[in-house]
């Protein structure tokens, strides 16, 4: 086993990752950039090294540097966490070439899952459903027409190098074909130095379903069942939970979903944790959409289910040894749900909120689990994604689960910035949420009949009085009565 | 004594003395004997006939009962502060950061026309980027702010008259 590894990352992955190599007696190495010298992944490790300035790119994209830190530190082996250069080939490449061990997938499968055709030929190859389209890049209008025809409207463009929505269109019509592609791949252009972009059919009203699959070093390969994400917001996850509720009566579906998502694996040589994402259309068909080589945001939701520890799994094959776990001895046991909570406010068509954090509460008690990357006082920095924690929960069914969620939700106080956690509540009480209805227009939906809550009469007297009783105490001169805010909690100190 | 209040942007009153209150907003009253007791200046108990709230200040004007978040603003009856009224429509309109961040491109400079939402400055903050429109036709009288420059919520990044 490693005597010391680099985490590559930040924020609440690099916590979570010097929390396992910490219970495998491992010593751990941050990283950070200028903006992140006070993060609590920086707090939590036994070594920190600087990257250099706050931007990405001169930071936690920088290979030449996490390389050289690792080496400088004497780390045997780099946990790249998921986002930065997690699904960056030649990251694993410069990993290998130094003697370090990178923790996550040969090189070479990352760079075929890289590519959204190459994977798509590789699942069609490997026997795995697709949804129909092209596996080629359009090189020319004429045949792009030709296949949208062939497909049928509505068809999704979609760019070869994406993720995260951006180079994606939808077409209705051949008069929108020829503008859908100029824009699409000016997008991709922009966000991928690559323009490619090809023609799927647009699956109605889709689930998001991904299955987690888990192999070693030695051909053993085995799947940790699914995750229903078709809560998303611009293409972005922001619910995630296990069991998905259309497998609660079809458990058939989980079994074939898995075995396709096996095929796909062994057949990218894969090995480590790794992801493969498929649509499910309303009469349960589902196809391939792309493998995500690498620890996902929402692995919680699985470990919470199995009870498989999948950091520690991941520190375990990376250095050889072999996955103990047979395809049998997996139990799917209760209901997990994840929110994400981010630094973003709802009520201002989710635009970001990074500051200080004056005040924080964390939620605790039976069933819950906080993956959380910030403290109180510390200030969010503005120059990455805003996730600042996962709360996710366990219960013994899907209904138990929901309610548990209500509750910790209520007992997460995040002051001094903006954050979706309150809308989460609302999302609990939707019946078409506990119904287990969902697709991945779920949001829009939510927000077309989203009502005003009036909050109950009573709570907001409360508030009420609290801040007016607060605001006597700070103002008034003359001494204060006993029972008004902070006096009496300053006398009870004294006394 | 008897507070005007503005609890999540609608107006309400508050009397209070030292065990009893009166709440008053559009769609209902609720009064009641209350005790309140603090640990710290953050985190307290309210207990209203025997049922209990927990309350904390979140700060800046925030406070949180049982998890459900108010933002409350209290007017001093004795302050002689008045509410301030709507921003004026007419004469210089300062266009402000919506939320911290980085500006990542001016669009206008001073002296230029603009129309009513044209783009005028682009600020990216956690990896998404916002354009600020103005709010209405005229002319640039002033940009306060440059390509790169860290900006905070609320500044001032360009003025139109």
């Amino acid at each position: 086993m490693f005597r010391k590894v680099l985490v590559a990352n930040r924020g609440e992955i690099a916590v979570r990752i010097v929390r396992a190599l910490r219970e495998a007696g491992i010593a751990s190495v941050a990283v950070y950039s200028d903006a992140d010298r006070a993060s609590l992944h920086v707090r939590m490790a036994d070594e920190a090294a600087h990257l250099g300035p706050s931007p990405a790119s001169e930071s936690y994209l920088r290979i030449d540097k996490i390389v050289e830190a690792a080496r400088r530190h004497g780390a045997d082996a780099i946990h790249p966490g998921y986002g930065f250069l997690s699904e960056n080939a030649d990251f694993a490449e410069a990993c290998d070439a130094t003697g370090i061990v990178f923790i996550g997938p040969p090189a070479a499968a990352i760079r075929q899952m890289g590519s959204k055709t190459a994977a798509r030929k590789l699942a069609m190859a490997a026997g795995a459903p697709v949804v129909p389209g092209t596996e080629a890049a359009i090189d020319n209008l004429q045949s792009a027409k030709a296949t949208a025809e062939r497909l049928g409207y509505p068809v999704l463009l979609k760019a070869s190098a994406g993720g995260g929505g951006k180079g994606m269109r939808r077409v209705n019509a051949e008069a929108d074909l020829e503008a859908a592609i100029r824009d699409a791949s000016s997008e991709a252009l922009r966000a991928f130095q690559n323009g490619e972009v090809y023609l799927e059919k647009l699956v109605p009203e889709p689930r998001h379903i991904e299955i987690q699959v888990l192999g070693d070093r030695h051909g053993h390969l085995i799947h940790l069942g699914e995750r229903e994400c078709s809560i998303q917001r611009r293409h972005q996850k922001v619910i995630e939970e296990c069991p998905s509720p259309v497998m609660a009566d079809d458990p058939e579906l989980r079994h074939r979903m898995g075995e396709a998502a096996l095929r796909i694996a062994r057949a990218a040589n894969y090995h480590n944790a790794g992801t493969i994402e498929f649509l499910v259309d309303g009469d349960r068909n589902f196809y391939f959409l792309e493998m995500n080589t690498r620890l996902q945001v929402e692995h919680p939701v699985t470990e919470l289910v199995t009870g498989l520890d999948l950091v520690q799994w991941q520190l375990r094959i990376a250095a050889g040894e072999p996955l103990t776990v047979r395809q049998e001895d997996v139990r799917w046991s209760g209901s997990a749900i994840e929110c994400r909570i981010y630094a973003e406010d709802p009520e201002q068509q989710f635009m970001p909120s990074p500051g200080r954090i004056s005040r924080l509460r964390e939620p605790s008690g039976p069933g819950v689990r906080l993956d959380s990357g910030v403290y109180e006082g510390w200030n969010v920095p503005l120059d990455y994604d805003p996730l600042l924690a996962k709360l996710a929960v366990w219960a013994p069914t899907r209904e138990a689960a929901i309610a548990r969620m209500k509750r910790a939700l209520t007992e997460y106080e995040i002051g001094g910035i903006r954050t979706n956690r309150a809308f989460f509540g609302e999302i609990m009480d939707d019946d078409a949420f506990r119904g287990g209805s969902l697709t991945t227009g779920f949001l829009d939906e939510f927000f077309a009949r989203r009502k005003a809550v009036t909050p109950e009469l009573e709570s907001e007297a409360v508030a009420a009085l609290a801040a007016v009783l607060a605001q006597r105490r700070s103002t008034a001169a003359p001494p204060a009565k006993t029972s008004e805010w902070l006096q009496t909690g300053r006398e009870s100190l004294l006394r | 004594m008897k507070y005007e209040l503005v609890v999540d942007r609608k107006t309400a009153t508050l009397s209070v003395t030292d065990e009893h209150f009166e709440y008053r907003r559009e769609d209902g009253t609720v009064a009641g004997g209350y005790s309140v007791v603090t640990a710290g200046d953050v985190a307290g108990s309210v207990l209203i006939e025997g049922r209990s709230y927990a309350v904390t200040m979140l700060g800046a004007g925030e406070v949180s009962v049982n998890g459900r978040v108010f933002h409350v603003e209290v007017f001093d009856p004795r302050s002689l502060r008045g509410r301030r009224g709507p921003a004026e429509s007419s004469g210089p309109q300062a266009v402000v950061a919506p939320m911290p961040g980085r500006v990542i491109r001016v669009l206008v400079e001073a002296g230029q026309e603009v129309a009513a939402g044209e783009g005028l400055i682009v600020v990216e903050a956690m990896k998404m980027q916002n354009e600020m429109k103005s709010p209405r036709a005229g002319r640039v009288a002033a940009v306060k702010t440059a390509e790169g420059a860290t900006v905070s919520a609320g500044d001032v990044l360009v003025v139109i008259e």
